[in-house]
């Protein structure tokens, strides 16, 4: 009799409890401001506008939570920058940095240092370009969904062709992940029958230098005579396929598209030799990332599926695994922009 | 046979040689790609070429002193970016001072590797991959993360890689080409004919024999590292022409394409040998085989710095073969050179 009613009170005590939890991983958790978070946003490599943008979005996020702690922008230079991050994410841990921000550019290569960091307690978020296994990485904030950039780049190519015909991909590096994961993700788009009509005839690498993607461009215009749409879904590439497609005086015949900043992209839009092309907000991306590592470092979030957090302006944001990779786990920021001439001009001052 | 060959100087036969492989590369290429003996394909070829052409001809008189410059690639970075933002600034600038400013840029990056190789006494590889960082990190600080488009170029400069000096049949001569392929001209005549310019060779072959001959040595590898530096502004300001759009990453990798360029050229990596003629041809035919692999539908992409890679060692290991029996033949006729 005794036993019963032990077990009962204990089954309530359980319920109780389960239901607290519940109610406590439903409502998005709000980290408590003014606190001392050492942070450092670590991006592929200095000198560029979208990282540059990243870091404003950072700043603007730590000015609002009022960290009293430091946040450095730091990064390689782009020759250096694969061996430089992994560099520099071992300073950060030597000097008990809470947390770095990292858009990986060494692929696998960094995950033993990111391992060695966790163990020594700085977190490990990324953002941009996630570690490939998942291993060292607390969580990933991704800019958008990579499945929604194929069905994005595989609707753009389809627009720009008239439903039908040839195009080709121009990316940056043959081993960067995020352009991969996304290329592949549009030839699982492709499989549809919307697009049955629309020809992917080939991928080249322009390795994210000018003179590389301007003569990659070319070379895919001649090796194809059809070729409708180049597709290019590196914002360096793409400007690059624009000016040589302008300069061959192409822009009728050969579009181009793909992921490219507002600013740069301007007068290609509205000239006609890039109608159309996407982009997030890479502002938008740095501050999320830094509401996540905040919440992260002060313990109000452990980085775990489910939980939930407000981060701010942007409303609020849920673990979850990652669809891309087995075992890891995102945070999805998305959506993104289509720019066309009728709005990359505001989107570009 | 024996006897004609002692009879033609090494670098003669190195440049017959180098120009038959040019010309097995295209008669290739044009058995395997549609429409390659084509106008479109030489404007392609000789436009994209004359952007490496200066820097190559800058590498090559470095390596003749038996130096090497590996800072190159970001000197054509920092050129085209600063270049770029002045001419932003500076709208109304003449386009012969716009390019003396690349120049002089380029030159003055130049100076800082010749002064601490000459006279810091530092090996030049050691020099050149310090500066080569360094010039690229300054670019970074110096940009603030800015990008100089075409929309903020003056329209002189967006025009000048359509300008054509002559054209024949869609056989363009551009404008860019002729620069590139000028720079190459003079400093062939140069050495060949001045004596100041010769002095590379010198302190190429024998440094020693050099300062006894009353060389001055230092000045000479100084003034080596200033033109190659010099004439990278001058690719640079051709690369702003072309690509517009300039970041950070401007120029990252020519300076492994310049001594692509070179060595397969013909200039002995061992310093006091080489020619401008055979510079242009193995620019010409580097560039030649990478437009040409990005057109061949059998080679995929990754084999392409592969085969590039192939191309050097054979060069290298040719060169030295042929030169050491070549050698060996002249000593067995009693050689007269």
């Amino acid at each position: 009799m005794k036993m019963t009613k032990f077990s009962g009170l204990a089954l309530a005590a359980g319920l109780v409890a389960g239901l607290l939890g519940s109610t406590a991983m439903a409502e998005p958790v709000t980290a408590t401001p003014g606190q001392a978070v050492n942070a450092v946003l670590l991006p592929k490599f200095l000198g560029i506008l979208p990282f540059d943008q990243a870091n404003r979005g950072a700043q603007e996020a730590a000015a609002e939570l009022g960290s009293t702690g430091t946040l450095e922008f730091i990064g390689p230079t782009p020759e250096n920058s694969a061996a430089g991050q992994i560099e520099m994410l071992t300073t950060a841990t030597t000097q008990k940095q809470h947390v770095v921000m990292l858009s990986n550019n060494a692929g696998d290569q960094i995950a033993p240092t990111a391992e060695a960091a966790q163990a020594a307690g700085t977190k490990v978020v990324t953002w941009d370009s996630p570690i490939p296994n998942g291993k060292g990485e607390t969580v990933f904030v991704a800019q958008v969904d990579f499945g929604s950039i194929g069905v994005v780049m595989a609707d753009m190519a389809f627009d720009l062709a008239g439903g039908a015909g040839e195009f080709a991909v121009l990316s940056a590096s043959p081993d960067a992940a995020n352009q991969n994961a996304w290329i592949e993700a549009m030839k699982e788009v492709l499989k549809g029958d919307k697009y049955k009509d629309l020809k992917l005839v080939d991928v080249v690498y322009g390795n994210d230098q000018s003179e590389e993607s301007y003569n990659r461009a070319l070379g895919l215009v001649d090796k194809y005579p059809d070729l409708k749409v180049i597709m290019a879904p590196t914002t360096v590439g793409i400007v690059a396929a624009a000016k040589a497609m302008q300069d061959e005086g192409l822009c009728e015949k050969v579009k181009v598209s793909g992921l490219g900043l507002p600013a740069e992209m301007v007068s290609y839009s509205l000239n006609g030799c890039a109608p159309q092309f996407a982009l997030w907000s890479f502002v938008d991306l740095g501050y999320l990332t830094y509401q996540v590592s905040y919440a992260l470092a002060t313990g109000a979030i452990k980085g775990e599926i489910g939980e939930e957090l407000n981060a701010g302006r942007m409303g609020a944001f849920k673990i979850e695994e990652d669809p891309g990779r087995p075992g890891a786990k995102r945070i999805l920021m998305g959506p993104f922009t289509v720019y066309t001439k009728d709005n990359v001009e505001a989107a570009a001052n | 046979m024996s006897g004609l060959l002692t009879r033609i100087s090494p670098q003669t036969l190195r440049l017959v040689a180098l120009a038959l492989a040019l010309l097995a590369t295209i008669l290739f290429f044009s058995t395997q790609i549609d429409g390659y003996l084509s106008a479109r394909m030489f404007n392609r070829i000789s436009t994209s070429a004359a952007v490496v052409l200066p820097v190559a001809v800058g590498q090559a008189i470095v390596i003749m002193t038996r130096n090497i410059d590996l800072s190159i690639g970001s000197t054509v970075g920092v050129v085209a970016y600063l270049t770029g933002g002045f001419l932003g600034s500076h709208p109304e600038l003449h386009p012969a001072l716009a390019l003396a400013f690349a120049m002089g840029v380029g030159g003055l990056a130049g100076a800082i590797n010749g002064v601490l190789v000459a006279w810091g006494r530092v090996p030049s590889i050691i020099v050149t991959l310090g500066t080569l960082a360094l010039f690229r990190t300054f670019l970074v600080e110096v940009s603030d993360a800015r990008t100089i488009t075409t929309a903020s170029l003056p329209q002189w400069l967006v025009d000048l890689p359509q300008a054509t000096v002559l054209s024949v049949g869609g056989l363009d001569v551009r404008v860019t080409v002729v620069m590139a392929v000028v720079a190459c001209a003079v400093m062939g005549l140069a050495l060949g004919r001045l004596r100041a310019a010769r002095k590379f060779y010198a302190v190429g072959s024998n440094p020693d024999a050099a300062v006894m001959a009353g060389i001055n040595a230092k000045r000479v590898v100084f003034v080596a590292f200033m033109l190659s530096g010099a004439l990278a502004g001058l690719s640079g300001f051709i690369f702003l022409a072309k690509f517009g759009n300039i970041t950070v990453v401007a120029g990252m990798g020519m300076e492994l394409k310049s001594v692509a360029a070179v060595v397969v050229g013909g200039v002995s990596i061992l310093g006091g040998s080489g020619t401008m003629l055979g510079v242009l041809i193995g620019t010409v035919l580097v560039d030649t085989i990478d437009n040409s692999l990005t057109r061949w539908a059998l080679v995929s992409e990754f084999w392409r710095d592969a085969l590039l890679g192939m191309l050097i060692m054979a060069a290298v290991t040719v060169d030295t073969f042929a030169s050491r029996s070549l050698g060996r033949l002249k000593a067995g006729s009693g050689g007269a050179g």
